[in-house]
């Protein structure tokens, strides 16, 4: 990618004196910066417009990763666990839980400024974090609207209603910034609803466009769903934004909508400046087990089978891990990362064929993964140094029912969680083998980051951060944060110091080496 | 907009209850009702809400404060304070009690705490929004299992439960080997959000037929017999269990879903783990805690004790990887068949 040549380019130890200084002393953020962020900045949900999670820092190596130590502790005072990627911006951060945002200077970790304001409706499932354009921030929230606040103190300039929360829509994205867009998402599993994208004015709020997944509710044979619920990326290059789109609805019941349901359960490429679709991939074409195809599409240029290629990337959450040409969509690889037992094949277009007999059925149906799927929300990394996808990786079991009884409406039918385990797995991207496996324990893992100096952060179920080596998997370092991380880690260069940030249940640390008194 | 609505109609009750207990100041010789919503409205309704609506997730609403806590207990929640509630302890005994008759009077404004059409007490209706926020995503918008979350109408614990006495453990505590995170809620709070689910367990009786779930009559598509044949065969379950040993009765004590959840993955079954000290000393207990870098386990006498993972040698004993060795072996009908036998152990 564009951001990864430029970084390459320069040398590590990059302090303050940043290749493009920050705007002007301000709090605000040039747009242009969003296509190659600085090493003191992280301005972007994965850090920049690839979605590879993949640092150029290196000042924290093999050799002394293990004296990582805490610069500071954040502490949000609440219940909700932060699931969001922080934004770092002219040195303050920016991160969430639903209905808060904070404001904290990333020198000392204490706190600019709180935005508070508890929504009555909606899922409050989860937030991702904010976007920033310029001045101004943007927010969802659980009762489905969009808020522009300006950054510099928190204060509402404007609140849009994306959807409406009545209806059962609800929101938890990062918005993702494109030239002058500002692209979001909405989330909604319990109704039989559209998905859909949609632009919005970073300025006024205004709509730009919508591209909806899937035909209006009420359609003959047509499919609702597709939730739009993660993070999109984007290719400067061919001007394309990418998005992941959610499992079809009703959830469980498939009978009225035969077909493949497009376009649920899919990577689609879409145009940033009308929102027409250049392509779509369905990962589960008929879902039928609540897979959402909304992992992180993360687009890598590289050599794949000797030729040089722009590629696209997905571990699904259905249980294969896909490659695709991104300027056609068309498949390169498609292979599975961890136990599957629902497809009978893989088609020439190389998506997963669905066994009919594993349709749930209301004595059950045992089916692997489970319904949070083989990876879900967290964040992978793909580090190009060794050609490793590495991803928080779930194999489970499940079983799944569903009878006429259920009905045809929202979830239509019941599945329970039997048994799985976490894992972090390094896949070798040019035959999806696993080169190497990391057990995190029963619970859920967490988000990876990598870096140049060949590390891989992330973390146990256990609640301990983890160190990794990138190529081999062995720990290298850890630290005990109390409870498991539930958002994706995230590095930046401050004051010639690199400090990788990530939080755990309430609290945000900042891990650092020891500096002097 | 309809948020923004909702708002300026609150402003607008504020303004008039600002008025009136302004109002009321200036009057003399008001009368214990009015003197209860003046104490109400100066003392209270910042967090608790103008019309006692309460301000979800942070702040309980008060309709029907006195049906859940006696006269006492109001009293000493105003003197003592309560989390993040501050004690009023220089009220004057006057103004206390007609606070408390204040907040026995019904609810001036149902349209305020009630936004959406509600079928219930204040309380259930309370808990209904704190459901939807918080539980809704696992369990199901209407209690009945959503997405990793049980069907709470249909669970034995919310049947047994008494005004949340079992619910509330639950929710307080959470279900961590099940990944039921701990809520920190306020009693009331948990009180209301079992209120609700009560009422959603009267609702799914009330509409059989139509709703999802699984009923023991939908697990009985197995054959016995070839189910017999896996358990003493391909199955391998006699390595470890036996019909007329541990098994025996077992579909006596379990029936339905539970019984195949069970039969296929024993949630919470214990390890047990030895641990060899560098001085060559052994320990075996149950294994409480275990991650790369740490072992614990509880003793025999209910000591617990760990070490660091690498300065010991250890060895674990999990049974249950038995039922994760044949995930990847069964078919779905093994698991039926398997089904029909274990029920005809009682």
């Amino acid at each position: 990618m564009l951001t990864g040549i430029v970084l390459a380019a320069t040398p590590c130890l990059l302090p303050a004196q940043s290749p493009v200084p920050p705007s002007h002393g301000s709090t605000g953020l040039d747009p242009a910066l969003l296509l190659k962020p600085t090493p003191d900045s992280w301005p972007l949900y994965h850090g920049d417009y690839s979605g590879k999670r993949h640092s150029h820092l290196s000042q924290i190596t093999h050799e002394n990763v293990g004296k990582l130590t805490l610069a500071w502790a954040f502490q949000t005072h609440q219940a909700a666990a932060i699931k969001s990627s922080p934004l770092l911006v002219n040195g303050i951060l920016y991160f969430t839980v639903p209905d808060n945002i904070w404001a904290v200077d990333a020198r000392s970790g204490h706190m600019l400024w709180h935005y508070n304001k508890p929504t009555s409706q909606g899922d409050h499932i989860g937030q991702r974090g904010v976007a920033m354009y310029k001045d101004w921030l943007y927010f969802t929230t659980p009762d489905a609207h969009l808020i522009s606040l300006n950054a510099k103190d928190g204060t509402v300039r404007w609140d849009k209603v994306v959807a409406d929360v009545n209806q059962g829509y609800w929101m938890t994205m990062a918005p993702l910034i494109v030239d002058n867009h500002v692209i979001v998402g909405v989330s909604g599993d319990f109704d039989n609803l559209t998905g859909y994208l949609r632009a919005i004015d970073p300025e006024t709020g205004d709509t730009q466009w919508q591209w909806n997944s899937t035909p209006p509710a009420g359609t003959p044979n047509g499919t609702t769903g597709g939730m739009t619920w993660m993070t999109g990326t984007y290719d400067p290059a061919l001007h394309l934004v990418y998005w992941g789109t959610g499992n079809p609805t009703p959830v469980l019941n498939g009978a009225t909508r035969p077909g493949d349901d497009e376009w649920t359960c899919s990577i689609v490429a879409i145009n940033p400046d009308n929102g027409k679709l250049a392509w779509g991939f369905q990962a589960s074409p008929h879902d039928t087990h609540d897979w959402d195809a909304v992992e992180t599409p993360v687009l890598v240029d590289g050599i794949f089978h000797g030729e040089q290629r722009k590629m696209l990337m997905q571990t699904s959450r259905n249980g294969y891990f896909f490659v695709l040409d991104r300027v056609t969509g068309k498949s390169l690889l498609t292979t599975t990362y961890g136990p599957t037992n629902w497809a009978l094949g893989i088609d020439k277009m190389g998506r997963p064929v669905p066994n009919p007999a594993k349709e749930p059925a209301p004595d059950g149906r045992l089916i692997a993964p489970d319904e949070s799927g083989l990876t879900n929300y967290r964040s992978p990394s793909f580090d190009p140094n060794t050609g490793l996808f590495i991803v928080d990786a779930h194999p489970s079991w499940s079983l799944y029912f569903a009878k006429p009884a259920d009905g045809n409406y929202g979830w239509a039918g019941a599945d329970y969680n039997l048994w799985g385990k976490s894992v972090i797995e390094a896949i070798d991207y040019q035959t999806g083998k696993i080169r190497w496996t990391h057990e995190v324990g029963g619970g859920s893992g967490a988000g990876v980051l990598t870096t140049d100096a060949g590390l891989t952060f992330t973390g146990d179920s256990s609640g301990n951060v983890l160190a990794l080596d990138s190529a081999t998997g062995k720990t290298l370092w850890h630290a005990g944060t109390g409870a498991s991380m539930q958002s994706s880690p995230i590095t930046y260069m401050l004051d010639g110091r690199q400090v990788i940030l990530a939080g755990s249940g309430g609290v945000l640390f900042a891990w650092t080496l020891p500096q002097g008194p | 907009m309809k948020r923004v609505h909702k708002r300026a109609r609150l402003a607008a009750a504020f303004s008039f209850i600002l008025i009136s207990a302004l109002t009321l100041r200036a009057q003399t010789g008001t009368s214990p009702d009015k003197a209860g919503a003046e104490s109400y409205a100066n003392h209270c309704a910042i967090c608790h809400g103008e019309q006692r609506e309460g301000n979800l997730p942070a702040f309980p609403p008060l309709i029907g404060i006195k049906r859940q806590l006696t006269d006492d207990q109001i009293i000493a929640l105003i003197h003592n304070g309560k989390g993040r509630m501050p004690p009023f302890p220089k009220l004057p005994h006057e103004e206390v009690a007609s606070l408390l008759q204040f907040l026995g009077t019904p609810a001036m404004m149902e349209a305020v705490a009630k936004p959406e059409p509600a079928h219930g007490s204040g309380l259930a209706e309370a808990g209904r929004a704190l459901f939807q926020q918080n539980c809704a995503f696992c369990h199901g918008r209407d209690a009945m299992g959503g997405e990793s979350g049980p069907d709470l109408t249909r669970s034995k614990l919310v049947l047994a439960d008494v005004k949340g006495d079992k619910i509330s453990v639950v929710v307080l505590n959470g279900r961590p080997e099940k990944k039921m995170p701990a809520f920190n809620f306020s009693s009331q709070e948990v009180l209301s959000i079992a209120a609700w689910i009560h009422e959603q367990v009267a609702a799914a009786e009330a509409h059989k037929g139509g709703r999802r779930g699984v009923e023991v009559a939908d697990l009985q598509t197995g054959n016995v017999e070839a189910g017999r044949a896996y358990f003493n065969g391909a199955g391998g379950c006699t390595k470890c269990h036996s019909a007329t040993g541990d098994l025996a009765g077992v579909a006596s004590r379990y029936e339905g879903l539970q019984l195949e959840e069970r039969m296929l993955y024993p949630e919470g079954a214990k390890s047990h783990v030895t641990v060899t000290l560098a001085s060559g000393e052994k320990l075996t207990g149950v294994l409480v805690y275990h991650d790369e870098f740490t072992i614990g386990l509880r003793d025999a006498t209910g000591n617990y004790r760990s070490w660091p993972a690498r300065k010991i040698r250890y060895t674990i004993d999990a049974p249950a990887d038995g039922h994760v060795a044949l995930f990847d072996k069964y078919t779905d009908d093994d698991i039926h068949n398997l089904m029909a036998y274990v029920q005809t152990l009682r």
